[in-house]
């Protein structure tokens, strides 16, 4: 089966996902409405790339809708530091304008000499509780999500060690075979195929540069470096295709190296896997 | 005894020529022309690295260009990386505090006028050495941050630009600590009579702040790059596949995360000169921004590894590094809130520094909460190494160190040249500069959430194009801008309206002597009675040009 395209698998999650993301669009479009008030010149670009939202890969202010517990995990911490982070945007951004509109030399009647205040304890205090609040209260929130999603996982169904090289992956499966996902700049790589609905441990391993594995719509990245080990994990809900990339400038044919993820149900992957194990012990293989 | 009023002389090649003698330049302890050198330098590595940047821009612009080969765009992206943080942004505001600073509180020149030739004569030497790479086989081409392995022997071929660029940067570094050791003493030891601590001027404060952060850091930046330059040629294994690549990151972001603020805070400085000026109001809550200042040079020298979020690290030191970095928001957030407290009730000109300074204050706010959502380990996982971080850090060094720049230069311009920048010119930089900079950054951010790394040197993917096309337009409307910019600059050097001496009604003592200075910068040092000695004597009507009586010669 060739490989959908990334945009393809987003626009395919929106529709399956639509109450979520119906919510993401408010959020955009009120990034967006604040944003061309106060630079409409400025937004003239964005506001044309915002006309073509709807399209698959146009201009979005929010991940791709993600297959994976722990990119879900990723996701909803983005929405709620988006929340305070709006609200602050906008209210620090209408001050400016305050500022720029009302406090003009010109709006000043003749003559105007503005009170010389030197501060004010209590409003500098104020405004360093403020910020220090909201950021205590982000921090535990992310932190929740990191111990949540973040620690090395210990039961799971099984692990795939993932090994990235100049300039590609290979993956290699508990019954015994690898599969090389030599980079190609158009992408039409090998695919890396996974069970649905199976929590999957992946064992990061670097063998040459650091390189980092990276599929947005699944989860966040994990760096393979020489010497130790990494670990993440993914448990994708869907028979799909995803698209990623090595994140980590690796050399010459770092866009080269593309990812492929491919999720199969259950009884499509074992089959998947015997066609593997018979192709590969056609070949002569070390003992 | 009778006294006669008697100008002190001047030095004769000083008071003949500008431009000559060329020894005048080459050997000069002036810490004004020293200070003039430093800006040339910064401005010229502004041309260089945007020319970078133009061609990295033209190869993005649609998927599956090649205007350069993939070894050559990584060249590149290192090459624009390093000359604008090492040596665009950092000399320019070296240059300025080197003018500025001993003026402002009213000494003379430096403390260590032949360290400060010396710490500027290393910076030409720096940057050919880095240059000098590219006739070596290639230069650097993993990037400004030069991650191991990636740079060692066994994945560069024959090539010694890694060698240049490590031997370039420990260059650099010397000449930072110099100028740091140098700011610090003068700081320390020349103020005027009258110039208290806490009554420098906030620009001063802000040197003082950048330059402990360069001092502790610069040696550990110095000591990364020997040990890479030990891998290279010794056969040492400090950062190689068999060694701790890791330990290299550790190294490299304890500089490179201080050198954000030693970057961002001489501009935080420059904010906390204009804004009184032209909104005639003192700055609110001194005490709170020298305060605010010291909070992040103490913040920033903890926060370094929140730039390795992936490379799998325990996650109780993860979310060390993750509230440090946000607490950051707590001593900028103070010195914003202060800021448009200072404006507010103001009446305020908008003038072209200080337009650039509201640019500033709008874009970078842009760039402080973007911040916030890479410092949050989880979602940093998605959003590290990906073009997000890119507009991220353009939001922060052009938003904020770029924009400061501009604003400090058309502010500076008549104190050192004697001649206003054309306000015409000056409004079209702006507007151009702010309509360019956000259309190329604002939807980069996008780009980065639908998964584009950085450092790619191309892409198959459709679905970018669109974005990218419209970010290369923008970039160019930029260039654009910055082209304005350096006419505004020669054409108003030579031919510009004749400023005066204190064109704006400054506060500070910059402004209490002739446009440009003399090279004894006062003849009579003013008296400081708060941290606006300039605003005291107007108002008392006193003058402060006039030149100091000494006893005639019998």
């Amino acid at each position: 089966m060739p490989p959908r395209s990334i945009s393809d698998s987003i626009s395919g999650r929106v529709a399956a996902r639509g109450a979520r993301s119906h919510g993401a669009d408010i959020l955009g479009a009120v990034t967006a409405r604040s944003l061309l008030r106060l630079w409409p010149l400025a937004m003239l670009p964005a506001a044309f790339a915002l006309g073509s939202c709807e399209a698959p890969g146009g201009v979005s202010p929010i991940f791709p809708a993600p297959v994976s517990p722990n990119g879900q995990g990723i996701y909803n911490t983005y929405i709620g530091i988006s929340i305070p982070a709006i609200i602050i945007f906008i209210g620090v951004e209408l001050a400016l304008l305050w500022v720029v509109i009302r406090y003009r030399r010109s709006k000043q009647p003749a003559g105007y000499i503005p009170p010389q205040i030197h501060g004010n304890t209590r409003l500098e205090w104020a405004w360093t509780a403020a910020p220090l609040i909201v950021v205590l209260a982000i921090a535990g929130y992310s932190f929740a999500e990191l111990q949540k999603d973040f620690q090395p996982v210990t039961t799971y169904d099984f692990e795939i060690a993932v090994s990235g090289h100049q300039f590609g992956w290979s993956y290699t499966y508990p019954e015994g075979f690898t599969v090389h996902q030599e980079g190609t700049l158009a992408g039409d790589v090998t695919p890396f195929v996974v069970p649905v609905n199976k929590l999957i441990r992946l064992r990061l391993q670097g063998t040459d540069v650091i390189h980092s594995w990276w599929v947005p719509a699944i989860s966040g990245k994990t760096d393979a470096v020489p010497g130790y080990d990494n670990f993440t994990w993914l448990k994708i809900d869907t028979v799909g295709t995803w698209r990623g990339e090595c994140a980590e400038l690796c050399g010459a044919g770092h866009s080269t190296m593309q990812i492929i993820v491919q999720s199969m149900s259950q009884y499509d992957y074992e089959r998947w896997v015997r066609q593997q194990l018979a192709t590969q012990n056609a070949s002569p293989k070390p003992s | 005894m009778a006294t006669t009023v008697q100008v002190l002389p001047k030095p004769k090649a000083y008071d003949d020529t500008f431009w000559k003698p060329i020894t005048l330049w080459l050997t000069t302890t002036d810490h004004k022309l020293i200070g003039i050198m430093y800006m040339v330098t910064g401005l010229l590595s502004f041309i260089i690295g945007g020319i970078f940047a133009l061609i990295i821009r033209l190869q993005l612009a649609q998927p599956n260009l090649s205007v350069v080969d993939h070894e050559t765009y990584n060249q590149l992206i290192s090459a624009h990386g390093v000359t604008m943080i090492f040596f665009f942004v950092t000399i320019f505001l070296t240059g300025i505090a080197n003018y500025m600073v001993p003026i402002m509180i009213g000494a003379r020149d430096m403390a260590f006028p032949r360290v400060n030739l010396l710490g500027f004569w290393l910076i030409p030497v720096s940057i050919l050495l880095y240059y000098g790479g590219f006739f070596t086989g290639g230069a650097l081409n993993a990037g400004w941050t030069g991650y191991a392995p990636l740079t060692e022997k066994a994945y560069q071929g024959h090539s010694l630009g890694v060698d240049f660029w490590a031997l370039s940067i420990i260059v650099w570094a010397i000449s930072g600590i110099m100028a740091s050791t140098n700011f610090l003493t003068t700081i320390v030891a020349l103020r005027a009579p009258g110039m208290k601590l806490t009554r420098l001027p906030l620009f001063v404060w802000a040197q003082i702040s950048t330059s402990i952060l360069l001092l502790i850091v610069g040696a550990p930046l110095a000591a990364a790059m020997i040990l890479v330059e030990f891998d290279r040629q010794l056969g040492t294994q400090f950062f190689t596949t068999q060694g701790r690549p890791v330990l290299y990151q550790h190294l490299f972001w304890f500089f490179g995360h201080p050198e954000v603020y030693i970057m961002i805070l001489p501009g935080f400085g420059m904010i906390s000169e204009i804004i009184p000026v032209f909104a005639r109001k003192p700055i609110f809550g001194y005490i709170s921004m020298v305060a605010a200042l010291f909070g992040i040079v103490f913040l920033s020298m903890t926060v370094w590894a929140h730039h390795m979020f992936t490379v799998g690290m325990n996650t109780w030191v993860e979310g060390f590094f993750m509230l440090m970095t946000m607490l950051i928001a707590v001593p900028t957030g103070i010195k914003f809130f202060n800021w448009i407290a200072t404006a507010w009730w103001g009446s305020i000109e908008f003038t072209v520094p200080m337009k650039f300074v509201f640019g500033f204050l709008a874009t970078f706010l842009i760039g402080g909460i973007t911040g916030i959502y890479l410092a949050s380990v989880p979602v940093d996982t998605q959003l590290h190494q990906s073009y997000y971080v890119v507009a991220h850090l353009h939001y922060v060094l052009f938003g904020g160190s770029v924009f400061t720049i501009f604003a400090g230069l058309y502010y500076w311009f008549p104190k050192i040249t004697g001649r206003m920048l054309n306000r015409t010119l000056g409004e079209w930089n702006f507007w151009t500069l702010f309509v360019g900079f956000n259309g190329t950054f604002l939807i980069m951010h996008t780009l980065g959430l639908e998964g584009m790394p950085r450092r790619i040197a191309t892409y198959a993917n459709p679905a970018w194009a669109a974005t990218n096309a419209i970010i290369t337009v923008s970039s160019f409307l930029i260039a654009f801008s910055v082209l304005l910019f350096f006419i505004n600059i020669i054409r108003s050097w030579y031919g510009g309206e004749i400023a005066g001496n204190d064109p704006w009604k400054g506060n500070t003592l910059e402004w209490a002597t002739t446009s440009p200075p003399p090279p004894y910068n006062f003849a009579k040092v003013p008296p400081v009675r708060s941290f606006m000695p300039l605003r005291d004597l107007r108002e008392a009507g006193e003058d402060p040009y006039e030149p100091a009586p000494v006893p005639a010669q019998v």
